[in-house]
């Protein structure tokens, strides 16, 4: 097998997008078990409606990107809102197997309501950039890739300002690190914790918005990706935001790596050797468990 | 009388921090001793350490002459070495019954296999369990409760129920981990009525506490700690008048303290 | 009083024999053996959940296995139907030994995500290992059992054989959580460092646990493969996995009548609800969440509840 330095770059590249897209699931995870410690199964429909949103959304707009995906994310947020609002406002820190249960509930109502509402077809979804990309030698990215990376990136740096900057962030890192101290301090955890769940919400619209011109849209696609999300959150050691940003590109590396190299068909079941291997060995994540470290 | 427990040289940090920096003492057979010391000071730390739920980075734990340094904590357990938590351990979904039966379960002989086809050996650990969890029932006050939920019980009752369980499998020694705390007066009295009178019985106890009235009434020995280190040993009368403890408790000189107690007389 | 409990169960599980003498539709027989074998899953799902208090997704990955197992043992190596039980529960004990031990050492968080995990990788291999498992078509025509020259080929002869098989595990795990050993466990769950104070190391207990409940809803999981007629990836749809959780919750993680009765109730009420696939799962996942915030311990939780309310009002009485 002859490694072809292009081809090696090409999935390398496509690594690297589907990295971000995987971080920006992860984080998610990992900022709202970093405050409220549960694990949000239907984090993945939270994807899957801002791909949904955008798909809406794009007609709408005249197919103008921007528009759309801002909509997309705002959609996402305000969902995440409400499933604060209603649901995980009433769950407590120590109750894991519960909070699991209710977002697997959560997550079962809202697939089969889009599925029944929208069918399971899948939908094409069609934006002002068409399939044009960027031609760098021999390697060919199409726009709605870069720009998805650059979206994530640009979520990433602005996530970062927050919480290292921000009242807000600051207050999210003090529950996350010792709730008990940030109590006793004055910090509200249920006003922290539904502002943890919207930017989390958030950062999976972008995702969900990002990728829906990258491939089909259909009510299950978040189930694919957020299994997955859910290792790389406990890889990246629970609660630790750059930890879940590392495994996760790791994750869309080794994923295309493996595909481009090997049969498809094992890529997807490596994958999840790889990361129940990883769990045996180091339990606790790869990286130390956050109180959301920033650096 | 002997030693049942001795450790030597303790060692335990964290994070920089000594918990424990070189203690060592002895507990006497049949005695009820005291481990008293400001916060922070390392007792809780020992308990754990002793116990085998934290690990310890130096020194040596022995019961009855037998080296438990490092072992497991349930294999400790099985030695002979009971213990009572700071915040009360006990099922609060089983009965007070179940909750006496579990604790003894470990020390008889009776395997699955005898439990499934019923043999006299199953039956008699079963009896012995039932009358020794009776005994104790009694002496803590308890009768009533036998078959019930011990999830309804106030706080200090479950704690009369952790005592009753750790001593279920007549062990060498406890070692209560602050029994009294967080419980009403009338309550106090109650425990330590009965630990004099399970001490009378031949029980050996360690009793780590904060409440310094509980521990003068109760204690033979009593051993203090400050920042990780043995300060000071003796009876409780000797402690009350050590300088070194008065001042590491209160922060004062033997002078000062009388000078306080003759301005409240 | 426990007498007269075990009398009763004898009586109902001889009445719940009697189905096929009550009726000629094999549509309703259907359900009925579908009622069993979903039951027997879920009890082993409550034994890991519910008894031990670990939250374990593996149980899809058990059963699929176990499908496979009993399958591939007639359809390829030529066993016969009861061996492939065998192997299937086997298999499965071994494979939950091998996953747990690491496993369980590490915090429940990494339980869970690992047993996740687990299902979904043999959900893979169902559908892409496909010189061991023919891929998607997966393997049809599976042969109706037989024992001493007696082929087991109509729903009412196969009902029988669900009902024994039923009667069997459910006996079992009965004798098991009411022994010493379900006392252990149901400790474990509730204070995991009194256990270890009190001189039990909680793992052997916990690997048992995991490895039996493995090995029983792989047995289950080699039944309905049968019943079904065919094994395909299909078999490891999560809707498996959420029909076993439902069942326990609602009936009560940790109650074994409890679960019994739901698991009956449980199967037979998506039948006589003829809504669309769709719909029905969301009333599953309405339940789910409904449940979780209101009656969290399940019906027989509730129950239990009123019972311990009432208890402490007599004894608060008595001591005025």
């Amino acid at each position: 097998m002859t490694i072809d330095a292009t081809y090696l770059l090409q999935l390398t590249l496509n690594g690297i997008t589907l990295g971000l897209i995987y971080a920006l699931i992860a984080v998610g995870l990992s900022l709202i078990f970093g405050v409220m410690e549960i694990i949000n199964f239907a984090h993945g429909e939270l994807l899957m409606l801002g791909a949904f949103a955008m798909a809406f959304a794009l007609p709408v707009m005249g197919l103008l990107y921007w528009p759309a995906l801002a909509t997309a994310i705002l959609a996402v947020m305000m969902v995440g809102w409400v499933i604060y609002e209603l649901l995980l406002v009433r769950l407590r820190p120590d109750e894991f197997e519960r909070s699991i249960l209710v977002t697997l509930g959560l997550s079962i109502i809202i697939i089969h309501v889009m599925q029944y509402v929208f069918t399971a077809t899948p939908r094409l979804v069609d934006t002002q950039y068409g399939f044009e990309g960027v031609e760098i030698g021999a390697i060919r990215i199409t726009w709605t890739r870069v720009i998805g990376a650059a979206a994530s990136l640009a979520a990433f740096g602005g996530l970062y300002a927050v919480l290292r900057h921000t009242q807000f962030g600051r207050a999210m890192r003090a529950i996350a690190q010792n709730r008990e101290a940030a109590l006793m301090v004055g910090i509200r955890p249920k006003v922290v914790a539904r502002n943890a769940m919207v930017l989390a919400a958030g950062l999976c619209g972008l995702a969900g918005a990002a990728i829906a011109p990258i491939q089909l849209v259909t009510p299950y696609m978040g189930q694919f990706l957020i299994f997955k999300a859910f290792a790389l959150v406990i890889i990246g050691g629970l609660g630790n935001i750059p930890g879940a940003i590392v495994a996760a590109v790791g994750l869309g590396l080794i994923e295309n790596w493996i595909g481009g190299f090997f049969e498809i068909a094992w890529q997807e079941a490596s994958v999840f050797v790889i990361m129940i291997v990883v769990l045996f060995v180091r339990p606790d994540g790869l990286f130390k468990r956050g109180g959301m470290r920033i650096g | 009388m002997s030693a049942i427990l001795q450790v030597s040289d303790l060692r335990k940090s964290y994070a920089g921090v000594h918990a424990l920096d070189g203690v060592s003492f002895a507990v006497e057979a049949g005695s009820v001793t005291g481990l008293i010391g400001p916060n922070g000071s390392g007792k809780s730390t020992a308990i754990d350490c002793i116990s085998g739920f934290q690990r310890l980075d130096g020194g040596k734990v022995a019961l009855a002459g037998a080296d438990i340094t490092g072992r497991p904590a349930h294999h400790i357990a099985r030695a002979g070495l009971m213990r009572t938590f700071q915040t009360v351990r006990i099922y609060d979904r089983l009965s007070l019954r179940d909750n006496l039966a579990i604790a003894a379960q470990q020390f008889d002989p009776a395997t699955w296999v005898d439990e499934f086809l019923r043999t006299r050996r199953y039956r008699d650990a079963v009896d012995a369990a039932e009358a020794r969890a009776r005994t104790l029932v009694e002496l803590i006050g308890l009768q009533r409760y036998y078959e019930a939920e011990v999830g309804i019980l106030s706080y200090g009752q479950k704690k009369l129920v952790a005592l009753a369980a750790a001593l279920m499998p007549h062990p060498k020694i406890v070692l209560l981990d602050e029994p009294v705390a967080g419980v009403n007066p009338s309550r106090i009295r109650e425990i330590e009525v009965a630990l004099r009178q399970l001490n009378q019985a031949g029980e050996t106890f360690l009793i780590v506490e904060h409440n310094v009235e509980f521990i003068t009434n109760l204690c033979h020995q009593v051993i203090v700690l400050d920042q990780g280190r043995k300060l000071a040993e003796g009876t409780a009368a000797d402690i009350h008048t050590d300088s070194r403890v008065l001042e590491a408790y209160l922060g004062m000189t033997p002078e000062m303290a009388e000078a306080e107690m003759r301005g409240a007389a | 009083m426990k007498l007269a409990a075990l009398t009763a169960a004898l009586v109902a599980a001889l009445a719940v024999a009697a189905l096929p003498l009550l009726t000629t539709s094999n549509y309703i027989i259907g359900i009925g053996v579908s009622a069993l074998i979903f039951t027997v899953a879920a009890a082993a799902l409550n034994l890991i959940y519910g008894f031990t208090g670990l939250l374990s997704f593996a149980q899809l990955g058990f059963w699929g296995i176990g499908g496979y197992a009993s399958a591939l043992t007639v359809v390829t190596f030529g066993g016969s139907f009861w061996w492939g039980l065998v192997w299937a529960a086997l298999i499965n004990a071994v494979i939950a030994l091998a996953v747990g031990y690491p496993t369980l050492r590490t915090n429940r968080h990494a339980f869970v995500i690992v047993t996740l995990t687990f299902a979904l990788l043999v959900t893979l291999i169902a559908r892409d290992w496909v010189d061991l498992t023919r891929g998607p078509l997966g393997i049809p025509n599976l042969p109706p059992p037989q024992a001493f020259g007696h082929r087991f080929d109509t729903t009412g002869q196969f009902y029988w054989i669900a009902w024994a098989f039923a009667v069997a595990m459910l006996g079992f795990l009965y004798a098991l959580c009411s022994s010493r050993i379900g006392r252990t466990l149901v400790a474990i769950k509730q204070n995991e460092p009194l256990v270890r104070a009190q001189g039990i190391s909680p793992m052997p207990y916990k690997l048992a646990s995991f490895a039996l409940s493995a090995a029983i809803t792989g047995a289950a999981g080699g039944v309905y493969s049968f019943h079904l007629g065919i094994i395909d990836p299909l078999f490891l749809d999560f809707y498996y996995m959420q029909t076993f959780l439902i069942i326990v919750i609602i009936g009560g993680a940790g109650s074994f009548w409890g679960v019994i009765v739901s698991g009956i109730a449980l199967s037979a009420l998506p039948e006589a609800l003829r809504f669309s696939a769709d719909f029905r799962m969301i009333i599953y996942g309405v339940i789910l969440v409904v449940a979780m915030f209101v009656m969290p311990s399940g019906v027989a939780g509730w129950l239990r509840e009123r019972k311990i309310a009432r208890l402490r009002r007599s004894l608060g009485e008595a001591l005025r």
